[in-house]
């Protein structure tokens, strides 16, 4: 368990489609204890559409410099395209000191020294937190049927992955120890949603994403749990147009993996953001509560 | 088609990896891991990063940069991930939409899907605000992709209509959505706006 006060970086998402992850990711936050504080006048990653490395660069800098001023050892994103770039950042910058002295031309505010580091929420529950003071913090058994999405950037690429490339595990264990059970997820658990096709070939982000929501349904999964509001939206806000696109009927809940931890944790629903979700969360609450 | 020797670029491999990303090129050796494990081959058969790589190591330069299928990667990082020699195959492939987008700009190729468009739109509202602005990306992309304003209201419209209401039910979007009044429906922007600036401004020096 971390003693400092940890950076909180909520990406824009958290502002509009994922509302609900950032409430129940604070939630948890001060449940747990942990100290935090949302990185001041944070700007975008750069998310996928940024191409170029050097404007990612640039960006995330930024964020990491106002962290670093601010004395937090650590920023924590619950999203999984936010923690790459901030991550891929970090490490570029801490080699190079040539590419640091080039940024902090730019402008001061992104002068950086390689003193903070960047975490997915995921890989801060499970290994800085600890699944032994998680353990010690629930007070309900959480006995749903749980389909494990992690999607990319958890365990891949390699520059920046906490988890293994074709069979991560954090998610799983967390779900394990609130009494979850697992359904097979193999198959599509590192798969892409689709999300960064939606605008330009939904075509293809729809098929990416029936594939993920079918063998979800198929192994009688009650929700798809996930940790990044891209594949949220692509699986839970975009769900209803795959059924009317394709023709079928999914009907699955999709939960982020703060919202489903802080109902062990004994959290009230409306305070994980649970009323948030698109498709409806109600009948699996009333499994749980 | 055959190829045809004197129209290769001999010095189009080297263009790639003085891009950053780019770098490992020539190590690939044709082993086809990359698309083998690719979720978009899977959809899309005629999808084939590992023949992307041949093209631009024999200097097939056109070939590759009007290759609609350039744009059809999701970026998820599963052929980077397991190519054996390192060659960070989606990086590859970024840099060659980056260097199709700027002969596009410089008038001598046709880029035949919006995708330049939206991640235009997307870092246009960075620019200006620092942060994502779903409104005004879509108000830029669409009237854009459709070629004009009334199409384009109408493409989002069609695209919007459910999903937007979804988001509104919820409290997500719309008037009264997000952490406080009118939060969605108009930019959450940074005080710093002026940092944003100058770093677009550095990057597109860059992009020369």
């Amino acid at each position: 368990m971390s003693e400092k006060k940890i950076g909180y970086y909520p990406g824009c998402p958290s502002e509009t489609t994922a509302l609900e992850q950032d409430i129940s990711t604070k939630a948890i936050f001060d449940k747990l204890g942990i100290e935090w504080v949302e990185i001041e006048d944070w700007n975008c990653c750069g998310a996928a559409e940024a191409e170029d490395p050097r404007l990612v660069y640039a960006l995330n800098a930024r964020n990491l410099a106002i962290a670093e001023k601010d004395g937090l050892p650590s920023i924590v994103t619950p999203c999984s395209i936010c923690y790459f770039n901030l991550s891929r950042t970090n490490k570029a910058l801490k080699s190079d000191e040539k590419l640091r002295a080039e940024l902090q031309g730019i402008d001061p505010s992104l002068a950086y020294n390689g003193s903070v580091v960047p975490k997915h929420i995921l890989d801060f529950l499970v290994n800085d937190v600890g699944l032994d003071e998680l353990k010690s913090k629930l007070v309900k058994q959480v006995k749903l049927k749980v389909a494990p999405y992690y999607g990319c950037y958890l365990g891949r690429p390699p520059e920046t992955a906490f988890d293994d490339p074709d069979d991560p595990v954090l998610m799983d264990r967390l779900i394990e120890l609130i009494g979850g059970e697992n359904v097979p997820f193999s198959s599509v658990k590192t798969l892409c949603c689709g999300g960064p096709l939606m605008m330009t070939r939904a075509d293809i982000a729809f098929e990416m994403a029936r594939k993920i929501l079918q063998t979800a349904k198929d192994a009688n999964a009650d929700c798809i749990v996930l940790a990044c509001p891209l594949c949220g939206m692509m699986l839970d806000a975009k769900q209803p147009d795959i059924e009317k696109a394709l023709k079928i009927k999914f009907e699955m809940p999709v939960l982020y993996i703060t919202q489903l931890l802080g109902l062990a944790l004994g959290i009230e629903p409306k305070k994980l953001g649970l009323d948030k979700n698109i498709i409806a969360t109600k009948k699996l609450l009333e499994k749980v509560m | 088609m055959p190829i045809k020797a004197w129209e290769l670029d001999p010095h189009f491999k080297y263009e790639i990896m003085q891009e950053p990303g780019g770098e490992h090129l020539t190590a690939c050796y044709q082993c086809s891991t990359c698309t083998l494990g690719c979720p978009i081959t899977e959809i899309i058969p005629s999808y084939n990063p590992r023949k992307f790589i041949q093209m631009s190591l024999l200097g097939m330069r056109k070939e590759v940069l009007t290759n609609p299928d350039l744009w059809i990667c999701a970026i998820c990082q599963t052929c980077t991930a397991r190519c054996p020699q390192n060659v960070v195959v989606g990086d590859v492939l970024s840099v060659l939409r980056r260097i199709a987008e700027k002969e596009a700009e410089a008038g001598n190729i046709t880029i035949e899907s919006p995708r330049p468009l939206f991640e235009k739109a997307f870092l246009h509202t960075l620019e200006k605000y620092g942060r994502l602005y779903d409104m005004g990306l879509a108000m830029e992309y669409y009237p854009k992709r459709e070629g004009s304003k009334i199409k384009g209201m109408k493409a989002m419209m069609d695209d919007y209509r459910g999903f937007g209401m979804r988001m509104f039910k919820r409290g997500k979007m719309g008037p009264l959505g997000g952490h406080g009044m009118l939060k969605g429906m108009r930019p959450s922007k940074i005080k710093q706006r002026e940092v944003m600036e100058k770093i677009f401004e550095w990057a597109e020096e860059h992009e020369k």
